[in-house]
């Protein structure tokens, strides 16, 4: 028989063991970013510059196994192809059978897509990844550009790999006071809409503008546009469906706090809680109290005992030795559960840089996760802030409110959207 | 592009309507930047078309047998072996659909299923021995080779299938149980099966022996 080659594989961090176990038609964890150019995409050459990609990236190349106790990556030699954009926005890639790459790169007219499987990287994870495709795009297409580099591409191979959550924390539970059980929060309801398709609006706007904004309530950027989701949400809320507070999820990246340029997933997550007493709550309520919430959360000490809670639980070994298809069962039921204490989901992915030679010829990035229930994901490019809402309803009232809360402070907003 | 009066926004793309309230649109420029943002995507319709028959034959079936039985009334029992038949398809299908994208585990599964209806079958039309005798060692050492072929052919990685190869080839020592116990009076298939498994085995041990710790570690890992 035939000698062959040593086939790596490699254990999935903590972060990522929850997505292949709670995956589903309706939720199947999966994002996309996509990077607008002011040019129409050529296959040939993207397909070219993902070839070279892939090389830098061989943790893309990985497929998800099940073992007997958990899901591991394995290396695979899977050749990624680019292909136009066919499929509905962030349609399943995994889908429990079949051995397939974890991630697909699409495009249309003058939008390059990277969607990607959330177990095999977060947000931040993946904008290197597209970053450098778009990178070596533009590199390939015009002769005008070379010896261009990312300026976070100072990561060696293995860093980008690592698993970062086994390097920073070291796991075990310190007791942590619990404010009271956690209470239910408000959800959102509507109609599906069919094929479990979503509904993705993006508004793209000045980045400096809503800072404006933001300024003039002495707050951040995050915290301005959590509010006013917030805000947007809650005026939809009946009456009687008041006692439940609206709370919205949001991740960390956790590269910021601990050093760290792994190309998987590093990040936590932050809940902030608003219980609207009557209809008329000012915004600058909202605004107020948001603040106060992000400010006691986002401390590099409340976000040590979130991971390692969540690292203490991997390490239990009673946790370990449950078989796969019993585990399945308890994190899918867990999730269930956590879900009902939060209504929506806030992700920033933050400011993207790119080399400046490519200033004219980018227009902008933009970030969407599939959605089980309305939720907002942010990103800015130079002054380009895309802020999108991915639904799985039919209905807009929410998108209407927050996009028109933003249009009645005298912002610009163009207004893109797939259905 | 285009502007809705009510939620004082641009709208890209060519569309009609606002999508925030429904309003109609205004043009505030010319004919400039009209384009679409993203492409239509057509609604998937699913193929279950093939399903759907077998459905339909499995319900006629069933209900043809059972009204023959009441108007001829037969010494067998026919609207049984009936519903037993459409049962083992069923079971075959689905296990097929299942692990479609493991071949290698579909034909194990199968191996499994096959036998276990084969000595179902033997016992319900009164247990003349063939399946134990013939048809448990043919199907093991048929989906032993079945299974080298198909992985050569369909070039699947050898770890892709060992740990089934390796099931497989124990699932074929089983019939030296059926000699011991004297569960059959027809010894050469048996022998056979045996035989071919035992070699079969040592050819993954001494062969493949590395892989297959691997494998093991790899699927068992904490
Ligand atoms: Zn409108």
């Amino acid at each position: 028989m035939k000698q062959q080659k040593e086939i790596e594989w490699t254990s999935l961090e903590i972060a990522s063991k929850l997505y292949p176990a709670t995956w589903s038609l309706k939720d199947p964890k999966v994002f996309r970013i996509s990077c607008e150019l002011d040019q129409i995409v050529s296959m040939a050459h993207l397909q070219q510059a993902l070839d070279l990609t892939i090389d830098d990236f061989p943790l893309y190349r990985c497929v998800l196994k099940r073992g007997l106790f958990w899901y591991y990556l394995e290396e695979s030699n899977i050749q990624p192809k680019v292909s136009p954009e066919a499929k509905a926005v962030c349609a399943p890639i995994y889908m429990g059978k079949k051995s397939d790459l974890l991630f697909r790169v699409s495009f249309y007219r003058k939008r390059i897509n990277l969607e990607v499987f959330h177990a095999l990287a977060d947000g931040t994870g993946a904008l290197l990844f597209l970053q450098t495709l778009i990178c070596h795009y533009l590199t390939i297409k015009s002769d005008d550009f070379t010896g261009i580099v990312l300026a976070n591409e100072h990561s060696s191979l293995s860093s980008v790999r690592e698993n970062s959550f086994d390097k920073y924390f070291i796991g075990g539970m310190r007791k942590i006071k619990k404010p009271g059980k956690p209470k239910k929060a408000y959800q959102i309801r509507g109609t599906r809409l069919s094929e479990n398709r979503m509904q993705l609006i993006e508004g793209v706007m000045s980045t400096h503008s809503v800072l404006r904004e933001a300024h003039k309530y002495q707050t951040t950027l995050t915290v301005f546009l959590a509010s006013l989701f917030i805000y947007a949400i809650g005026s939809e809320m009946k009456a009687k469906k008041r006692i439940h507070p609206v709370v919205l999820a949001i991740p960390v990246n956790l590269r910021q706090y601990f050093q760290s340029v792994t190309a998987r997933n590093f990040f936590s997550y932050i809940n902030i809680g608003y219980r609207f007493e009557k209809h008329t709550d000012p915004l600058s309520q909202v605004i107020r109290d948001t603040e106060k919430l992000f400010k006691e959360q986002l401390t590099a000490e409340n976000l040590n005992d979130v991971s390692n809670k969540y690292l203490a639980i991997e390490q239990n070994m009673l946790s370990r030795i449950i078989l796969l298809p019993i585990k399945d069962l308890i994190l899918r039921l867990a999730s269930r559960l956590a879900k009902r204490q939060s209504t929506s989901s806030l992700s920033n992915l933050g400011i993207i840089t790119m080399p400046p030679e490519f200033d004219g010829i980018i227009h902008s990035f933009s970030f969407c996760t599939n959605a089980n229930r309305p939720q907002m994901n942010v990103c800015s490019y130079k002054d380009v802030l895309t802020v999108s809402i991915s639904s799985p309803f039919r209905e807009t009232d929410i998108q209407k409110n927050f996009f028109r809360l933003l249009s009645q402070a005298g912002i610009s907003i163009e207004i893109a959207a797939n259905l | 592009m285009q502007y809705c009066r009510q939620c004082h926004i641009h709208m890209r793309g060519s569309r009609k309507r606002c999508i925030l309230c429904g309003k109609t649109l205004v043009s505030t420029d010319c004919q400039t930047d009209r384009e679409e943002v993203f492409p239509e995507i057509p609604p998937t319709y699913e193929r279950h078309l093939a399903l759907r028959i077998l459905v339909f034959i499995s319900i006629t079936a069933i209900a043809v047998s059972l009204a023959l039985e009441m108007i001829l009334s037969t010494a067998v029992n026919w609207p049984l072996f009936v519903i037993f038949g459409v049962f083992s398809t069923w079971l075959g299908f689905i296990v097929v659909l299942w692990k479609r994208h493991n071949i290698p585990k579909a034909i194990l599964w199968q191996v499994v299923i096959v036998s276990l209806l084969s000595v179902f079958w033997d016992w319900q039309t009164a247990w003349r021995g063939w399946s134990l005798e013939y048809f448990i060692p043919i199907i093991y050492v048929a989906a032993e080779m079945v299974m080298y072929i198909t992985a050569r052919a369909m070039k699947i990685r050898v770890r892709e299938y060992i740990t089934y190869a390796l099931l497989d080839s124990i699932f074929g020592i089983i019939p030296a149980l059926f000699i011991l116990f004297h569960l059959v009076d027809v010894l050469y298939p048996s022998i056979i099966c045996v035989t071919v498994s035992i070699i079969f085995l040592a050819g993954i041990f001494i062969f493949q022996g590395e892989n297959i710790v691997k494998e093991l570690k790899k699927k068992t890992h904490l």
